[in-house]
């Protein structure tokens, strides 16, 4: 006979690990599960958002949301941001991650500097930028038109494909130093001891660097490529501040969409629809993360 | 929907004492002690150094005569206040007075029960002392007052070099379009632009353009408050537009008030679009310009068209959730006491221009070196400022529109200029669509 009845002692350590988990589950709620409730039920009203005052609309602002060609282009637009800044920051984090590993003799210096674009503050650095692209006084166009590459200054953020190419540029200088850093860190702790052997099997450098350094880097580089997605998908205050999505709706992703809606339109329960919709593409991103990490654990 | 241009003001001897006496007895309002501290929080987009150090005196002063209020200023944004302040209300922590915004967000804000009515605040700073109709736009269905001209500017005067002008063989202030175009092209050249006409997308964009709509002889909604904006003068007002383009600088697609006022203030543009502050900046990052420039109304389509200018009535008003809305009325009507207003308006000379009559005319006002070195350029923007308009009054024909801020905030006005000037769209095509996203934003 299976004794189904819990002793004192294991009821008392079962109140035990509650007590000590609720903390946890609480915090949890309050930050996490609270917002996105909120979120999802602001989503099925219209409201006005000074007020926060509204009606149901039940699942009419995502009917809206899906048949406009707003959503499916700031969705596009998002996606080209997302994976162009992307791929540079790997590119140029991995670049100078490997500079950095090497023995220079101003590496501590380096390593430091690095990491300015990324603590400076986002306003801060957009204003430096939006001077450095300055039609009359940027310092870019000065140096093309003294250099004679160009008669007439190039207007990077008021035009197309000018204004997307600056804007993922500036991403990516801004947030490299975060590749940089992780990458460096995962550099070192890989054994000399399989370079060694390489050199001896007669490995040259790009060898040397595609068949060890890459794969020891491989699982560093899944957790940055799937975090990074995430914050650039969602990346508001740089673009916002280079071109606010334009010229027209040219780089005008779908977080600009949201502040759009919430904040001149001041249409509350739609901005929620899309930062819904904007949440279920990222879930996907989510997804592939957990399972890479669930195989990572495995 | 006229300017009256004669740059002089209808001042009597009586009105102008009277308006004396009322700003002295504001002064005099009884001092009391308030059984509680209490603190003022005050909201305002202009932020000049020179304005903050005016507002400061102004704190300081009213602190002072009124023991236990403290008042604190905090900066907001032209481009930023309207995410501010909807945190504000919607968590019910707002500010007590709320200074220079546009006069159609206040409206918008009053008719969803978030603004204090300012009858009684009009009347401690003197309704007789303001000008013929200055309180007009701020007049709301219910017949009541939602909040007070803090000042006026007219944003979109046509600013101009005399020197480039001369040199260029331009013997007049263009009157027309036509004029405008042919200036800019004898001005354009050795480095020099043009106009410095904003393409981007954001509000200066939006706001100027319906500027030029009017100027072409149209307007955006009827004075019933119906969509008017696809219409031969806004189709007039888009080829001027465009053809304005290569007139200016490269970077006007992503242009706003601060690089447009840089392009003229620096020298890098013939013409400029602005408020008074061009004087201000001119003489005191460009002296070697400062007795060249000059300014005139925006020029339009024909002579037989009137000049419309643009107005955003800065604002003082008084959210409906303050918890000291008796310290904030005493506040905002102290903001109109002559020493502290009158500095108020000397830092930003010519830019932020005088509601009230006794003020335009108070030697203390008038005392200042560019108001005196720019009369006639301050008397025609005052005048110009006083017969101008914006979104949410179009003109005095025109219902009170409170969808005029969300009009503005939602774009559609600089897009339709970015689409149709920038990238070549059907102007019907786009037309048609502004139209029917105009609608969509009225009906809510």
């Amino acid at each position: 006979m299976i004794k189904n009845k819990q002793t004192k002692l294991e009821r008392h350590y079962a109140t035990l690990g509650m007590m000590l988990i609720a903390p946890t589950v609480l915090v949890f709620c309050a930050v996490i599960v609270y917002p996105l409730v909120s979120a999802i039920y602001l989503s099925l009203f219209d409201i006005y958002t000074p007020t926060l005052q509204g009606e149901w609309v039940g699942l009419d602002n995502y009917r809206e949301l899906l048949g406009k060609g707003e959503f499916w282009a700031s969705l596009r637009t998002n996606l080209i941001w997302t994976v162009g800044t992307l791929s540079l920051q790997i590119l140029f984090g991995i670049g100078m991650a490997l500079v950095l590993h090497q023995n220079i003799w101003f590496r501590s210096l380096a390593r430091s500097l690095i990491l300015f674009p990324y603590f400076i503050s986002t306003v801060v650095a957009v204003l430096v930028w939006r001077w450095l692209f300055n039609d009359l006084y940027g310092i870019l166009n000065h140096l093309m038109m003294a250099a004679g590459l160009i008669d007439m200054p190039v207007d990077y953020l008021g035009s197309m494909p000018n204004a997307m190419i600056s804007v993922i540029l500036v991403g990516a200088w801004k947030y490299f130093p975060f590749v940089v850093i992780a990458v460096l860190a995962r550099l070192q702790t890989i054994p000399d001891s399989l370079y060694e052997a390489a050199r001896i099997d007669g490995a040259g450098p790009v060898a040397r660097f595609f068949d060890i350094t890459l794969p020891q880097l491989r699982d560093v580089l899944v957790v940055i490529i799937m975090l990074r997605a995430i914050w650039d998908f969602k990346e508001f205050d740089l673009i916002f501040l280079l071109t606010g999505g334009g010229p027209v709706t040219s780089t005008q992703t779908l977080p600009l969409l949201v502040y759009k809606e919430a904040f001149s339109l001041n249409n509350m329960g739609m901005a929620a629809a899309y930062a819904v919709a904007m949440m279920a593409v990222m879930l996907v991103f989510m997804i592939l993360y957990i399972r890479k990490t669930g195989e990572k654990d495995a | 929907m006229s300017n009256s241009g004669n740059g002089k003001f209808d001042v009597t001897r009586r009105g102008a004492l009277k308006g004396l006496a009322a700003s002295t007895v504001l002064a005099t309002l009884p001092v009391r002690a308030w059984a509680q501290d209490v603190t003022l929080r005050w909201w305002s987009p202009q932020g000049s150094p020179d304005q903050v150090a005016a507002y400061k005196f102004q704190i300081e002063q009213f602190e002072a005569m009124h023991p236990g209020i403290k008042v604190v200023f905090e900066t907001t944004s032209d481009e930023g206040y309207a995410p501010q302040l909807a945190a504000a209300f919607s968590s019910g922590e707002v500010p007590d007075v709320v200074t220079h915004l546009p006069s159609f967000a206040v409206a918008s804000y009053y008719a969803n029960g978030l603004v204090e009515p300012f009858d009684d605040v009009i009347e401690a700073i003197g309704a007789d002392d303001y000008y013929a109709g200055a309180n007009d736009v701020f007049k709301a269905a219910d017949g009541k007052y939602i909040g007070t001209g803090i000042g006026n500017t007219a944003a979109n005067m046509l600013w101009l070099r005399k020197d480039l002008m001369e040199a260029a063989g331009v013997d007049k202030a263009p009157e027309t379009w036509d004029e405008l175009r042919a200036a800019c092209q004898a001005m354009q050249g050795g480095g020099v632009y043009g106009a410095p006409l904003p393409y981007g997308r954001n509000s200066m964009t939006s706001l100027i353009f319906i500027g030029v709509i009017h100027q072409a002889g149209g307007q955006v909604f009827t004075p019933d408050l119906e969509v008017d904006i696809d219409s031969d003068a806004t189709r007039a007002a888009l080829d001027f537009y465009a053809s304005m383009r290569e007139l200016c600088p490269p970077g006007a697609t992503n242009y706003s008030w601060g690089e447009s006022l840089t392009a003229f203030v620096s020298g890098a543009s013939a013409t400029g679009i602005y408020a008074g502050r061009v004087l201000a900046n001119v003489n005191a990052q460009n002296p070697g310009i400062a007795n060249s420039v000059t300014c005139v109304t925006y020029p339009r389509i024909s002579t037989d068209v009137a000049p419309w200018t643009f107005n955003d009535f800065p604002s003082v008003f008084i959210p409906a959730q303050s918890k000291h809305k008796d310290a904030a009325k005493m506040f905002a009507a102290f903001l109109f006491n002559p020493e502290g207003y009158i500095k108020q308006l000397h830092a930003a000379p010519g830019h932020v221009l005088p509601v009230l009559k006794s003020i335009s005319t108070n030697p203390m006002y008038l005392d200042n070196a560019i108001i005196k070195a720019y009369e006639s350029e301050v008397d025609l923007m005052a005048s110009a400022a006083a017969g101008g308009y914006n979104l949410g009054y179009e003109s005095a024909a025109h219902k009170s529109n409170d969808k005029g801020g969300e009009v503005v905030g939602s774009g559609v006005i600089a897009d339709l200029v970015q689409r149709v000037v920038l990238n070549g769209e059907n102007a019907d095509t786009v037309l048609g669509e502004t139209s029917k996203t105009i609608e969509a934003i009225m009906k809510g």
